[in-house]
């Protein structure tokens, strides 16, 4: 045992992958329903 | 500035915030050293410890919010909680997924009670609980209020978050700043930190305007065709 971790890079690649997974989820999230509630609050005013 | 040059600020925002956060992370992947203990698997703490230290800011810019609405009682104040508060669970959430993925090969399991990760845990709950709760409030009014004392109450946790690997025995390392880590780990953990500061600036920005858009529509008189319906004839009862 040399008390430095061997090896992880599975574990390097899992962590940006779940970052990048989870940032741009959430940013189309916002995307879609904004643009739902802008189209929705132009249909009210043309009304 | 101008509104149509506000209007760009926020998706500006998160596109340099995107931009920055890619090149810290190839930056932390590709040309900073592995480190001594921990080898490649340290190379988490450029996406981890970027995302406490927003996750903390989110926190406080909503605790920030709810102070400034219970004073003033401006809404912008109120859209501005709400976008906040859902940003600081989504990067709650997210730190603790990285610290359970750094956590298996390190300490062995993927979660721990340990103080840090105890009270972070209490955090990402006392902290989610209020935007779910918020989408059952119909009175904005009283919503907005009570949503402010929570957010008030529930920050309590943020700094026991931040001092927890201080006060108590923890299995959790001490706090990550430039002045605990190598200098040559610090170029990757800062453009990381302002890209992530940029990222959720900008989408804290375009949720506080759909929370404005919502606003309207809530409080917005009723059509005069749907408001003679409702409103009962003269002697009807």
């Amino acid at each position: 045992m040399s008390g430095v971790i061997q090896g992880g890079e599975e574990f390097v690649i899992a962590a940006y992958a779940v970052t990048a997974a989870v940032l741009s989820a959430y940013a189309a999230s916002i995307y879609f329903r904004l643009r739902a509630e802008k189209r929705r609050a132009s249909r009210e005013e043309g009304r | 500035m101008s509104p149509r040059s506000r209007q760009w600020l926020a998706p500006a925002l998160v596109v340099v915030g995107a931009a920055l956060v890619c090149a810290g992370s190839a930056w932390g992947l590709f040309k900073a050293p592995p480190e001594v203990f921990m080898g490649e698997v340290q190379r988490i703490m450029y996406v981890h410890v970027p995302t406490a230290w927003n996750a903390m800011l989110a926190l406080s810019f909503a605790f920030g919010c709810a102070l400034a609405f219970l004073l003033t009682g401006d809404w912008k104040w109120d859209n501005r909680l709400e976008a906040a508060l859902e940003m600081g669970v989504v990067l709650s959430l997210l730190l603790c997924m990285q610290g359970a993925i750094w956590a298996k090969p390190t300490w062995g399991v993927w979660w721990d009670w340990d103080p840090r990760l105890t009270t972070t845990a209490v955090r990402v709950l006392a902290v989610g609980a209020i935007p779910a709760l918020r989408a059952f409030g119909e009175v904005p009014g009283r919503r907005a209020v009570w949503s402010a004392v929570a957010c008030v109450i529930a920050f309590a946790d943020v700094p026991i978050v931040y001092f927890s690997v201080k006060w108590w025995n923890s299995l959790h390392q001490a706090q990550s700043t430039p002045e605990t880590v190598s200098s040559a780990f610090h170029w990757p953990l800062r453009i990381n930190a302002f890209g992530i500061l940029f990222l959720w600036t900008g989408l804290v920005a375009l949720r506080a305007r759909l929370s404005a858009l919502r606003l309207r529509e809530e409080t917005a008189p009723p059509p005069p065709a749907e408001a003679a319906a409702a409103t009962p004839a003269q002697g009807a009862w």
